[in-house]
Order: structure tokens, then sequence, then C-alpha cells
């Protein structure tokens, strides 16, 4: 692999450097914008382990600075949660 | 559904939620700790080395230890820890969401205290995704938690004190760490610590990265790069190394995703990790009742996020009521001051003006930013400067060791045994003053002073060896035989070596050098592990004898 587009950023999803940049080259410039567009950030990890890698991609290709490019959207859960603690607590409330 | 209620709540039992809890638990407040493993201490139990900082920082004490320290004072506040509970959600003002063993549960509370730490950089490159390439916490949690050796050959990504100080213990639990190399032309953590590794034969490439890593199905190559000032890779300087491990140490980035579902102000600062929390000098974010503490408030270290706790964890009793003003401000005054003194020095004033910065933002002061002159290689004793090129090296020079005034003067060695300190970076750490029953090493205020030896009142006893946590300090006896001389050297390697043995001389920079006979192995309780390994070598060759290594031919 001497192709650096090829390059694996957000491995849960298995999302590469080429999905990032046409992303950018798309009008994204954000972490959240990336993540609509490739799905990057929204796997098991939830981008814990690849959004500092986005960020640095958007910076290199947009020349925005670290500091400007805000931290995604956080939502519960914050880990990942079997669905049936969710289904099950619904039952009982019905 | 479960509800519980709580004075105070507190996201993580790492050494910041603990401190934070216990304070606030000594004021009567009801507190409760969740955390999301199945032990509590956070990274505390996996740090095997002994920590910097005085006394009242418990200088010298090992990173678990201080965890079991920690636990004991828990228990005895009633601090209510959850294991294996995960905070899934937080909501306004101050209510948790949580989940545990399938169950799901909110927890309404006056104050929260958010200590969630900090997660590990990643670093992408071909073949990244191989299993082999881990986190140097990651490897660190293997070895010393799970006592699982993660491989055989390392290359060790990062110079930082995570970098430096998991090479060190990689090589403890019997691996082969083959190189650390940093992007940087200088080495980014404690030269005590680089010092360390180098010596025990482990390379450290600066202006170095990784290209590509090879292998199939896991790793069994990595190639690595020159690199220019812009980090871009020198065509032409490739090498590969043959290694199965690829251990990351890129920095650590806090974990904020709770807080950034509070809205609340966030600020960005490289030397503290990236985007962090605005908090005051009590530790509260933008969010009345939301405090934070340690590496989720900015990357520092356990005893920095342990002070951290403690003044989150007093700040937030009194915030709702369980001290008054008066008693909390004496508790706050003294938590500050021992923060400041963990911050000194060319590494920490780098943080300590970051926070500084931060805190008067939060204030939303007219705040002028007098630059702090910062320069790591100018390092101040007694009023004077030494200069030093450690953080180029790894290791300091006699010359530089000269300077710091750490060396004796022939007719001293002639004497009898005398102690060389090798320590020329002013780090926060003195337990060395305090260990010397004579009253030889000075180290006064602040702790970052470099300490100055008065070799006419050292005896050479080497009780300082085991009792810096740097291990910068050795012991060396030129007056018992004429073409021999002894080095004491602290040892931390297994197996223990044996009186008798016949091992090679080793210097600073990690080479054979000579041959030496291991002529005793000296080792008491109190050294906590720490053996103190006795070396005849040539005369010639005693100053810079620092180790020795075993089935090692000298050149």
């Amino acid at each position: 692999m001497n192709n650096d587009d090829e390059l694996i950023i957000c491995r849960c999803n298995e999302v590469t450097k080429k999905d990032i940049v046409d992303a950018i080259k798309d009008g994204a410039d954000s972490i959240t914008g990336i993540k609509r567009r490739t799905k990057a950030g929204m796997g098991l990890c939830q981008g814990k382990t690849c959004s500092r890698l986005v960020a640095r991609i958007i910076a290199e290709e947009t020349g925005k600075k670290l500091q400007d490019i805000a931290q995604p959207t956080a939502r519960p859960p914050v880990r990942p949660v079997k669905l049936e603690t969710i289904a099950d607590e619904n039952v009982a409330e019905s | 559904m479960v509800d519980e209620k709580a004075d105070i709540a507190v996201i993580g039992a790492g050494p910041a939620g603990l401190s934070a809890a216990i304070e606030a638990a000594k004021t009567g407040a009801k507190v409760v700790v969740y955390d999301e493993n199945l032990k509590p201490g956070g990274q505390l139990f996996k740090q095997t080395h002994k920590f910097f900082g005085s006394n009242e920082h418990l200088a010298g004490v090992r990173g678990f230890n201080i965890g079991k320290l920690l636990l004991e004072d828990a228990s005895s506040t009633n601090v209510k820890i959850k294991l294996d509970t995960i905070v899934t959600g937080m909501y306004k003002p101050t209510t948790l969401e949580l989940v545990s063993k399938g169950k799901k549960w909110k927890c309404e509370a006056q104050a929260i205290i958010v200590a969630t730490g900090a997660i590990e950089n990643s670093l992408a490159f071909p073949g990244w995704t191989m299993p082999g390439v881990m986190g140097a916490g990651a490897a660190q949690t293997m070895i010393n938690i799970n006592r699982v050796l993660p491989g055989k050959r390392i290359l060790m990504v990062g110079s930082g004190n995570v970098g430096l100080i998991v090479s060190y213990q990689l090589k403890q639990a019997g691996a082969k760490v083959v190189a650390i190399i940093e992007a940087a032309n200088k080495i980014g953590g404690y030269g005590v610590h680089s010092a360390k590794v180098m010596r025990a034969g482990i390379p450290i490439y600066l202006s170095t990265t990784i290209k590509e890593a090879n292998g199939d199905p896991e790793v069994q190559e990595a190639t690595i790069a020159k690199v220019d000032q812009k980090f871009k890779y020198i065509e032409g300087t490739e090498q590969s190394l043959d290694v199965d491990t690829i251990c990351i140490a890129v920095g650590l980035s806090p974990m904020t995703e709770l807080l950034n579902m509070m809205d609340i102000v966030v600020t960005w600062d490289n030397s503290l990790g990236g985007h962090i929390p605005l908090h005051d000098e009590d530790m509260m974010t933008s969010r009345p009742g939301i405090y934070v503490a340690g590496d989720v408030s900015g990357i520092e270290e356990a005893s920095s996020a342990i002070e951290e706790g403690r003044l989150a964890g007093v700040a937030a009793a009194h915030k709702i009521g369980f001290i008054n003003a008066d008693k909390a401000e004496i508790s706050k005054y003294q938590i500050r001051k021992r923060l400041d003194a963990l911050r000194s020095g060319p590494f920490g004033e780098i943080r300590k003006a970051a926070k500084r910065d931060l805190i008067q933002l939060y204030k939303k002061m007219d705040y002028q930013n007098e630059a702090i002159q910062v320069q790591a290689a100018v390092v101040s004793i007694a009023g004077k400067t030494i200069e030093n090129e450690v953080h180029l090296r790894g290791y300091p020079t006699i010359e530089e060791i000269k300077l710091s005034g750490n060396i004796s003067s022939e007719e001293r060695f002639k004497k009898g045994p005398v102690a060389i300190i090798e320590c020329v970076q002013e780090i926060p750490c003195n337990p060395c003053e305090k260990i010397c029953p004579f009253g030889a090493i000075e180290i006064g205020t602040p702790i970052t002073n470099l300490p100055l030896l008065d070799a006419e009142k050292c005896h050479g006893c080497g009780l300082c060896i085991p009792g810096c946590p740097g291990q910068a300090v050795f012991v060396v006896d030129f007056s018992k035989e004429v073409e021999y001389a002894t080095v004491k050297i602290p040892w931390e390697f297994l197996p223990v070596p044996q009186k008798g043995d016949i091992v090679a001389a080793v210097d600073r920079k990690g080479k054979a050098i000579g041959e030496a006979v291991v002529s005793n192995v000296k080792y008491l309780p109190e050294y906590d592990k720490t053996r103190v390994v006795e070396l005849k070598v040539p005369r010639n060759i005693a100053l810079d004898v620092r180790s020795m290594e075993r089935g090692v031919k000298c050149e």
C-alpha cells in the first residue's frame, strides 16, 4: 500500500483518507460535516480514535487551525449500550 | 429505573476523581464515584515507577502504591465507589444517566465533578490498523496489569514521558525495545527518564517518524524515516526495523464528551492536549455546579491530577454548603501552593502559564499575557544557569554534570566513596534532600532547584541511589584499590545480579565499554524494589560506567 489515499482513518467504519478529502472538497469543513458525509466517527468507538485524525486532515486540506475545528457534537450514550437496556426501560414505562 | 441521589457525584475513579471524592466526603457530603472499569484507580495501578515531587506529593512512592493509599482514604471517608458503571449522558443542571449490568438509571446530585481522564492519540500510517500496533498505554496495561507481553521486539513512537517510561517498563517485562523515535528535534520527556532508557541500551532517534508498518496478518517490520523541520519525510533516509509491535505514544486528548453535552465553554491549548473545558481557579466549568479535575481539564500527570481533584472536591463541597468559606479558602490555598510546586521548572512552567491563561480567560478580565520565557535547555542553580543538551542527546555529559557542581574533586575521590548526582534539568522533585542522613544534599525551595551535593558531608552510603525517583544518583569509590574503582548503580531488572557475576560495564549511552564484576548487591525493604548494584571496574572508566548488561561482550 503506497497510496496515502487508501489509508484508513476511521477503522470502525473503514473510511479512507480519500473519502475524507473528497468530503472536504464537497464542502465539509468540520468533524461533524465529515461524519455526516462519510460515517467517520459513527462506529463503535464514536470517533474516539479518529476524530483527532480527521481534524488534522481538515486542517491540512483547508488551512484552518486545529483550535478552530470544533469538537464533534456529543450525544448520549457516550459508550456503546445494548439496545435491550433501553428497550427494557420502555417496556417498564408503558 | 433506579434513581439515586448524592450531594456530589464524581465521574471517574482515577487519581483526580478519587482525590476529589475523598476531600468532599471529609466535609460530610454524601459522595458517589462512578467508573466504567472493574477496578478503581484509573491508570495509577499500572504506574510501577517511583513518582516525582516532594514528600507532600508522596514523591519516591510507586504509582500503584499511591493508588492503594487513595483507596484506603476513600474507604475510611465513606466514599461510595460504583464500578462497572458507565455514565452515558449528562443533563442540565446536574443529572447523570447511568448504565450498569444492563440496567439504566439516573443520579441527581447537587454538584458533579468530571474526572474522565484522557484518551491516547492515534497516528495514521500505512499498516496502522494491523494487529501489533497499539497505544503505549495499552501496552503498559498489558504488561503491568495483565502481565502479558505484547511483543518481543518493540518500536516506541514518541519520546514524551509516556514513551520513555513505557519503554523502560517493557524492557523490565522482558521485551526488547529496538528504538524510540521522535518526530521533533528534541526529546519530549524528562532527561532522567531518557538517561535511564539509553543506558539500558534503548536508542532514541530524533527527527524520525514511522513511515509504514508491514506484515501479514500482523506487524513484522516497521519502516522509519527522517523528517525535515516541517515533518515531511526525507527521501532516502528510510530504514527498516525488525519489530513485532509498534507502540504509539504521541500524546493524549482530554475525554470531554460528557462535558460537551452540557454546552460548556471550551478553549484550546496545545500544551494541555487540545480542546479543554474552561475552568476557574476552583476547577469549576462555565456551568455552575459542574467541576473538572485531572487530565480532562488539561493533560498533566497523576500528581497534579490528585491536587486538582482535591481542589475541585473542596470547592464543590463549599459551593453546596458543606464547609464554610474560611475553611475552604485555607485548604484551597494549600492545595494551590502544592500545585504550583508541581508546575514549576522548564517543563511545568508551560503548563502553569497555560492554566493561568485559561483561568484568566474564565474571568474575562483584561489580561496582558506576560510572556514567560521557557527555555528547556537553560536551568538555574543557586542563581546560576547551566546549559545542557540532555534534550538532544538523552543523557548528561560529565562536563554538564560538573557544571551542576555534583562531581567531586580528585582529592575528595581519594578519601572514599562519594555520590555523583546526574540531575541537570529542573524538575519538581526533592526526595534526595530528605533521604540523606548527613544533610549532604540541598535543594531548598522551589523544589525544582537542582540538587547540590556537599561532598565533604557525603559518606557515600548510597541511600540516595534508590531514593531518587529518576535513578540519577550513583556512588563512586576510588579509595579501595589501586587499579580498580567501584560504581554503585540503581537496578530494577530481573534476574537480580549476584555477587561475583561477570558482566559488561555499560556507559550512559548504553554502550559496553569494559568488563565489570558485581562486587555487591544491596537491598533493604525501604529501597522499594530498587537494588543497589556495586560494580568493580577499571579506574579509568569508573566515571563513565552507569549500567551493566549481561550476555554482551565489550567491542
